[in-house]
């Protein structure tokens, strides 16, 4: 009887330790939209040499609901690129757009370096990062222009051809300064039309763009979407010289692993 | 022996005294039955416990699959033969649906997916097509993220 006992005492125990969650999972959403798991890759659209800098990003997001009420967050981030065209981005995941994290905020540290051919993805919580091997098509100096480099994913196809169906107007804005570099503007006006957006009145998109052609970078740009809001988005406190090159390396308390976490359902 | 005699013999019976079988007979016959029984009861009480623990180890193995899921795993160690084609991070946005939110977001320049875990209702909210009726449950989705760090797309992966 008393060995039973123990059996049964084992195999609870058991089915209780297999049932604690894993270290990736986080656990539902809490009081927020979403709950941060963890960063799975990151990547450049092109690589651009010979103009480094390192900057702070300010990102507002605003919605005002049908009631009058606004939804407004902020999220900040800060980037850097090194003369070779290796890329840092490190970012708080407090919020998405308007969408807030549920819990304290984590942070996700994105390093680009197609000079060796690799992409990291830091976890500063867990001190690891992922390594993972990155296309080498494209080599240092060599950089594609956006147009091109967009044409090459299904994804970005994908958003070209819904674009193409608005009605788009562009308006120069000519050559502003901004946090020290030049930029060039632009606003580009979509119209969707009622009948394709099903809405009583025709819907007007407002995209404002300041680019760098020295850094080619945006250094602004300002999204206004009667559907989604408003969203700003600004380059500050841009430096010009050369970021520290250890900024683009993996910390060597960092335990480093191959790969990065599969798809779930493949 | 024909039915007359037979009859006769079932009257004689009958009317006869009770017969019984001696007591020492009696006795050993209910010993044996209590004895059997009790066997009984406790093979009954064995087999509830086996039954226990097959179906103890069977939640165990179930919950073992469904923990591995969950694990992170590198690519190739689940399909070592598409390891290469994965890790070249940037074919990889293909199959990300693109939100109607992002349409008017400037190009991206360099893009970040993260891993995040929301209800279902999010995912319409940011323009995601949901057919059936939104649930409490969450799920988990890969989101791109553009250099300001608004949404371009999304990929359900639960």
């Amino acid at each position: 009887m008393r060995v039973y006992s123990h059996v049964i005492v084992a195999l609870l125990a058991g089915a209780c330790a297999f049932a604690q969650p894993g270290p990736y999972r986080m656990g539902r959403p809490g009081p927020g939209d979403f709950a941060f798991m963890g960063g799975e890759f990151g990547f450049a659209r092109k690589v651009v040499t010979g103009a480094p800098y390192s900057a702070q990003v300010v990102t507002q997001s605003s919605q005002t609901l049908a009631d009058g009420n606004r939804i407004q967050r902020s999220t900040s981030a800060s980037v850097a690129r090194d003369s070779e065209g290796r890329t840092r981005s490190e970012r708080t995941m407090g919020a998405i757009g308007t969408m807030s994290a549920s819990g304290s905020p984590s942070k996700a540290v994105f390093i680009h370096d197609p000079v060796a051919g690799m992409s990291y993805v830091l976890d500063p919580g867990k001190r690891v990062a992922r390594q993972m091997q990155v296309s080498s098509r494209r080599a240092p100096g060599t950089a594609d222009s956006a147009a091109e480099g967009r044409s090459r994913h299904g994804f970005s196809e994908q958003s070209a051809g819904r674009q193409s169906n608005r009605t788009a107007q562009t308006v120069d804005l000519g050559i502003q300064t901004m946090e020290g570099v030049a930029a060039q503007g632009k606003r580009v006006t979509r119209m969707i039309p009622a009948n394709r957006a099903g809405s009583e009145r025709d819907i007007e998109v407002v995209t404002e763009t300041w680019y760098s052609p020295d850094l080619q970078v945006v250094v602004m740009s300002k999204t206004s979407d009667p559907r989604f809001g408003e969203s700003i988005y600004k380059l500050t406190n841009i430096s010009r010289g050369e970021p520290d090159h250890s900024l683009f390396a993996v910390p060597s308390d960092y335990s480093v692993q191959q790969g990065r976490p599969p798809r779930l359902g493949q | 022996m024909n039915e007359n005699e037979l009859m006769d013999g079932l009257r004689e019976l009958r009317g006869g005294e009770p017969r019984e079988a001696p007591r020492h007979v009696e006795e050993r016959l209910l010993a044996e039955f209590r004895k059997r029984s009790g066997r009984r009861q406790t093979a009954w009480w064995q087999a509830g416990v086996i039954g226990a623990i097959a179906a103890g180890i069977a939640a165990l193995v179930w919950l073992a699959g469904v923990t591995a899921n969950r694990a992170p795993h590198t690519v190739a160690e689940l399909r070592p033969e598409a390891a290469v084609l994965e890790s070249v991070a940037e074919e990889d946005t293909s199959d990300f649906y693109p939100l109607p939110a992002a349409e008017a977001l400037p190009a991206v320049e360099t893009a970040m997916v993260v891993r995040v875990e929301l209800p279902m209702s999010s995912l319409r909210l940011m323009g995601y097509p949901v057919n059936e009726e939104p649930s409490g449950e969450p799920v988990q989705a890969d989101v791109l993220l553009g250099q300001d760090g608004l949404a371009r797309g999304v990929r359900v992966v639960e």
